[in-house]
């Protein structure tokens, strides 16, 4: 797996991109399972505590506030919402 | 604005692209060594349409041409991109729209990506991006930025299609290990009920 911005998340990010990939590849892919309460979860919440941290610390939540604004209509295009 | 588009065959099954693109930038990619960091920001799975979106930050290390980081007064080494995919599993679709976090205030890079299915067996990639410098003044310099941008997604391309290939020969290889290790665990797990009903014919 690739490296996470921040050393100190690399592990838990391994541990959670593995887990993802196999609900991925196993379930997902075959039409079972939502990734909102899946066994993959309780890693992301740890990953993402680690990764918010390194995020604020360089400034970059800032740039993604902004990025993900400007993301919206691809959202209404791509998820296929109706308005 | 310029734009770069480009389109490549992979002879794999939609369903290997789409997983192995999870791993695109792993160290079996070893072409594509100026992304540096993936990340994972937010992730769900639509329940009405069933698409799953993906927020990922992509951390690339590329060094800028020297007039461009003179201009800039830095080393404009480090950058990142927020990449927002959609997997359609109905339409068996991937679709990644990349938009730039670093020096936003300069230019504006805008890419999509689209894996779709050919047949049961190959899977078209198909990328466009549109590059747009922002910054006031001289329309040879935007053009100059423009055309460095153009030129440096032409040569990640060829990179990122050779380092692509890699990750999905070795993917295919380890995904075909893992079911070999899970047929041979069934057959080790079956072994006494063989013996036993093996036993139970000779007294017969």
């Amino acid at each position: 797996m690739s490296q996470s911005l921040d050393k100190q998340c690399n592990e838990v990010k391994e541990r959670y991109d593995t887990c993802f990939l196999k609900w991925y590849s196993e379930k997902y892919l075959r039409g079972t399972g939502t990734v909102d309460n899946n066994e993959c979860s309780a890693l992301f919440k740890e990953y993402n505590q680690c990764l918010q941290k390194a995020l604020k610390e360089r400034g970059i939540d800032k740039l993604l506030e902004d990025a993900r604004e400007d993301n919206k209509e691809n959202d209404a295009a791509f998820l296929g919402k109706k308005k | 604005m310029k734009v770069f588009s480009n389109a490549e065959t992979f002879n794999y099954s939609w369903e290997e692209v789409s997983t192995a693109n999870w791993r695109k930038y792993c160290p079996w990619n070893e072409k594509s060594t100026h992304v540096v960091a993936v990340d994972t920001l937010s992730r769900s799975v639509d329940p009405d349409t069933g698409i799953l979106r993906t927020e990922r930050l992509i951390t690339c290390r590329q060094s800028a041409p020297d007039w461009l980081k003179k201009m800039m007064g830095g080393a404009m080494e480090e950058s990142q991109v927020l990449e927002t995919s959609y997997v359609d599993p109905a339409r068996r679709t991937v679709t990644m729209v990349s938009a730039n976090l670093t020096w936003s205030n300069l230019i504006n890079v805008q890419e999509t990506v689209v894996y779709r299915p050919l047949n049961a067996h190959q899977t078209q990639f198909t990328q466009e991006a549109q590059i747009t410098a922002l910054c006031g003044g001289w329309q040879r310099i935007k053009n100059s930025i423009e055309d460095t941008l153009v030129k440096r997604f032409r040569e990640n391309a060829v990179k990122g299609k050779e380092g692509f290939e890699a990750v999905l020969e070795m993917s295919r290889r380890v995904f075909a290990e893992e079911r070999e290790r899970e047929k041979m665990m069934m057959i080790m797990a079956q072994a006494p009920n063989i013996r036993r009903a093996a036993a139970e014919a000779d007294m017969l």
